[in-house]
């Protein structure tokens, strides 16, 4: 493969998951939130668990978001050491 | 969905095996005859027997087809120590890159008539999905102990109540967001191709379709395993 197409399919599979991992993640916490609510509790604490799940969700979207800078930082810092490895040389 | 023709499906039924008219069979030959298992066995018998054939014997003067499968293996295999080291590479080579042989094929299969893709049901990429994700655990386990469960505990001690269901939650999103992805891409591709096919088949509509549909099929193949990788890595290192 060429070197542009490379980087395309790099970008894209590095960045290309961000918003679908985000939604997922704010959908699971809700969804968990829902089922303490109406099946643990029977709906006795009905709004409650499904705000602190919904809002656990979404912290857990923003975590997603870190670790993706992460890994890309993480990238960067060893395509750096590469590049003074072969200055070295 | 209306289904197109099927040729494997076609075969069988004149076979006189029952083959589902549903998504999925009642009881069990019915399932087993369903064409998303029959396409992944015709894609595991495909690379099976296309390997066997153009390798045959290993030769230390490497022949054209010898060369062909060196180089995608090299370039795998170079690919994967870049991402997570020699020492994992080396482990899991195997696994990781039959999955990416196995999920490319089966992305591009799906663009021939007549053929589809069983990455275009769940049940195919929820089954990858889920291997990957219990054996990046595994290895989690395998390289820390029971220390492993300090990465889902958070930096503070004190924190851990509001760090927990966090990161249960970010590593659930894994098993749907990389099932989902790929089976979404995939499944969407084919209906795609299949309507046009049936609206203008005869003034070549389904073209353009089936040029993003390589592209499509390359690069969610390479997600996946981009994705395995990186998770396989994390699990590896040590906790931050």
């Amino acid at each position: 493969m060429s070197g542009v197409k490379k980087e395309f399919v790099h970008l894209l599979a590095n960045y290309g998951h961000v918003g679908f991992t985000f939604a997922t993640s704010i959908v699971l916490g809700f969804a968990g939130g829902v089922l303490l609510d109406q099946k643990v509790f029977n709906g006795k604490t009905a709004p409650w668990f499904t705000f602190i799940g919904l809002a656990f969700g979404i912290a857990a979207g923003y975590k997603t978001l870190l670790d993706v800078v992460r890994v890309a930082q993480a990238d960067e810092k060893r395509q750096a050491r590469e590049e003074q490895e072969r200055h070295e040389r | 969905m209306e289904h197109p023709i099927l040729f494997i499906s076609v075969v069988l039924q004149k076979l006189g095996l029952p083959v589902p008219h549903g998504a999925v069979g009642s009881n069990f030959i019915e399932q087993i005859c369903a064409p998303y298992m029959t396409y992944t066995w015709f894609v595991m018998a495909f690379l099976f027997f296309v390997i066997k054939v153009t390798i045959g014997d290993l030769e230390l003067i490497p022949g054209r087809g010898q060369n062909f499968w060196e180089v995608v293996v090299g370039s795998m295999d170079n690919f994967f120590a870049e991402n997570m080291g020699r020492e994992l590479a080396d482990r899991y080579f195997p696994m990781i890159a039959t999955f990416a042989l196995f999920i490319t094929v089966a992305n591009l299969i799906g663009l021939i008539p007549g053929f589809m893709s069983p990455t275009a049901s769940l049940n195919t990429t929820l089954a990858l999905t889920l291997i990957v994700w219990v054996t990046h655990h595994v290895i989690g386990f395998k390289m820390h102990g029971i220390g492993y469960l300090k990465q889902f505990a958070g930096p503070i001690p004190l924190l851990i109540p509001l760090m927990l269901p966090i990161e249960v939650i970010s590593n659930l999103a894994r098993i749907i967001s990389l099932s989902v992805r790929l089976f979404g891409n995939i499944m969407a591709k084919e209906t795609l191709l299949s309507i046009l096919f049936l609206l203008a088949g005869g003034f070549f509509a389904p073209l353009p379709i089936l040029l993003l549909g390589v592209l499509v099929s390359v690069v969610q193949a390479m997600v996946f395993v981009l994705l395995t990788v990186v998770y396989f890595s994390q699990a590896a290192e040590q906790a931050h």
